[in-house]
């Protein structure tokens, strides 16, 4: 399992473990009814504390993506939700990508970009319709 | 395992004091009979007198440095971290150091004097058992005083090297202020034998001086509860 | 997760003639967790856990770890039973060889492992035959790690772990630390190594001082702590940025720089109402929010 989590990003272990973990069923990199590793292994290869795994794996299988079996480990679990969740994400990855090109041609270096998108993003949804 | 760590501690101090007194007494025994002189009444009694005499001083040297050690010597070499983490009272740790000292030093006041026994019989000059017991019996009943007081010095002077310092200091002022003003009650005169010693045989007399041994016994077992009770206390 | 604090202090407080190395103290470590306790050297970590080990008598206050009582001798001697603990000096008797240590050690403890045992004695390199006075300081400190980690005890506590360790050694520490956390052991370490405890820790306690500042998860301090820098057209009035969650704020001209421990929208809608020029907002990493937070004081 190629997943690398990075402590200083200011993002929760398990939400960036959560993340990659959709990334993968996105992509296809992880098959439906594929097996994950069990979270003692999981928490060794990466060396991350064994509650992180446990955690992102429990809100995963509340989510509906791993199903827990007692005993055998977590599977991946495709549903159809996910599954046009995943066309969700492929469509608004390319509406990003125009923007992005955009905010380049304007000039803007790449770091900016991302520190605009991070101040963009700590406004809750309710305060953006506000404004 | 608390009883082989404090083999393991003592165990070089043991041994080459058991080497040392008992090879001492053996050669003493065996060869200073040409120091004798002719005149000299019951000169062999008397020769093993000055053995004990010999023998004593050897002994309260190797059962004062045998009772250094424990927990506050560990804090002064940083180690006693280890030994308050494990799962045993202090008691139990002063006291396993203290019943590895009784046996060792029980055994360097016994085996020297087997071995005259075992000289003197080879050499055509056996002597009673009873005189041998007697002396041995002196020496540790009287004589065990001064492991308890190394044990509680111990307990309460944290240096590597200050502590038998303090310890020797102790001893030898106490053999001086004894023999100047208590003579009575110098336990030295007990343990060496001087108090019981027959001047015409060199025999020692039948009535040991019981009571001057229980009050020794006695004090030794009080100043070893002080060092239970002052380890207990330390904070480290 | 359960949520039985493994170690509870009530109010624990250690004063010395000259200086209160620990005041009011009330620690709640979580079971089945790993809890970092950071804090400057003399903050009061080793003191405190000589505290909860029986080494040292609290000057008030009380606490219990796994349940027994630390102030009462015969309590605590029990506790010390389950758990495992590896003092800064990782103390060893130089007398002994390596065989005899692990020996000696595993004669106090029914939980001791002897499959685990032989795996690290492996994985440590360690000569069995040699006195500990002659190994290495590196080979020492992965003993001394050994006679806590051959075992299952309830509660690890280890203090500076990772100091005399290589790189690969300190890999290999952390390794085994998430190895014995999925085992159900509660880990609490203090160290220096702010990298380390940002990969493992669940929790992390900050001592400044003798007293407890922070006391959060890492998710929370990932999730809400924030630097705010910002611009502005003309100097602004610092009041206004007095919200609450603010923990400093620095001014250089019409420049502001906001360090948050909550509520940062709270402070990036004020500067929008103030008609800030430039709004950046950064996370901060745990070696920040040590420095600022000791610095307060």
């Amino acid at each position: 399992m190629f997943f690398k989590l990075t402590p200083t990003t200011g993002q929760p272990l398990y939400l960036q473990l959560m993340q990659q973990i959709r990334h993968a069923v996105e992509t296809g990199a992880l098959r439906d009814g594929e097996q994950l590793p069990g979270i003692r292994t999981l928490a060794e290869e990466l060396v991350v504390s064994p509650n992180t795994v446990a955690k992102a794996y429990s809100e995963l299988e509340h989510e509906g993506l791993l199903e827990m079996r007692h005993g055998s480990g977590a599977f991946v679990c495709v549903k159809r939700r996910t599954r046009s969740l995943a066309d969700q994400v492929q469509i608004a990855r390319r509406r990003l990508r125009d923007i992005i090109e955009r905010l380049r041609e304007d000039g803007l270096l790449d770091e900016e970009i991302r520190r605009a998108f991070e101040a963009e993003l700590l406004y809750p949804a309710e305060m953006v319709r506000k404004r | 395992m608390l009883w082989y760590k404090a083999w393991l501690e003592t165990r070089s101090r043991f041994l080459i004091s058991l080497a040392t007194l008992t090879l001492f007494s053996a050669i003493f025994v065996e060869h200073a009979q040409g120091l004798l002189r002719p005149e000299w009444k019951s000169d062999f009694n008397r020769l093993l007198f000055v053995n004990q005499q010999f023998l004593v001083i050897m002994w309260i040297l190797s059962v004062v440095l045998l009772g250094m050690g424990g927990i506050v010597r560990e804090k002064a070499t940083g180690i006693s971290s280890l030994t308050l983490a494990l799962p045993v009272s202090r008691q139990r740790l002063v006291g396993v150091r203290v019943g590895v000292g009784v046996l060792e030093a029980t055994i360097l006041g016994v085996v020297p004097w087997i071995a005259v026994f075992f000289v003197s019989f080879f050499a055509r000059k056996p002597i009673s058992i009873t005189q041998v017991a007697s002396y041995v019996l002196l020496l540790l009943g009287g004589g065990i005083i001064y492991f308890a007081l190394a044990v509680l010095v111990s307990s309460l002077v944290s240096g590597e090297y200050s502590a038998p310092a303090v310890a020797f200091g102790i001893v030898l002022l106490a053999a001086m202020l004894f023999d100047a003003w208590l003579r009575q009650l110098n336990v030295w005169r007990l343990v060496t034998g001087d108090l019981s010693i027959n001047r015409s045989t060199y025999l020692l007399s039948e009535h040991l001086p019981w009571l001057g041994i229980l009050c020794s016994m006695s004090a030794a077992s009080l100043m070893v509860v002080a060092s239970i009770i002052v380890v207990q206390r330390r904070q480290f | 997760m359960t949520d039985e604090a493994v170690i509870l202090t009530q109010a624990l407080a250690k004063t010395y003639r000259n200086a209160e190395a620990v005041r009011a103290l009330n620690l709640s470590v979580g079971r089945n967790r790993i809890t970092a306790f950071l804090g400057r050297n003399g903050a009061g970590k080793s003191t405190t856990i000589k505290m909860l080990l029986g080494m040292l008598r609290p000057t008030s206050g009380s606490g219990t770890v796994i349940g027994w009582e630390i102030t009462n001798a015969k309590e605590n001697c029990e506790l010390r039973r389950r758990v495992a603990y590896v003092a800064e000096d990782k103390p060893l008797y130089g007398y002994m060889t390596v065989e005899q240590t692990i020996r000696f050690a595993s004669s106090f403890y029914p939980d001791w492992r002897k499959d685990m045992e032989k795996k690290l004695l492996k994985d440590y390199e360690l000569p069995p035959e040699r006195k500990v006075k002659t190994l290495s300081k590196g080979m020492r400190t992965k003993l001394a790690l050994l006679l806590a980690f051959a075992r299952r005890p309830n509660l690890l506590i280890l203090d500076e772990p990772s100091e005399g360790l290589d790189p690969v050694g300190i890999e290999h520490l952390l390794q085994t630390l998430v190895a014995q956390s999925a085992e159900g052991v509660s880990i609490f370490f203090s160290s220096h190594q702010i990298d380390e405890v940002e990969r493992i820790a669940d929790q992390v306690c900050i001592l400044e001082k003798g007293c407890l500042l922070v006391d959060a998860s890492l998710d929370n301090l990932r999730q809400f702590y924030r630097r705010i820098d910002l611009v502005f057209p003309s100097a602004p009035s610092e009041r206004e940025f007095r919200i609450a969650g603010v923990e400093r704020i620095q001014a250089v001209s019409n420049r502001l720089s906001v360090f948050a421990s909550k509520n940062a929208e709270a402070v990036i809608e004020r500067a929008h109402d103030l008609n800030a020029v430039s709004v950046e907002v950064a996370p901060v990493g745990l070696r920040d929010i040590f420095l600022e937070t000791v610095k307060e004081r």
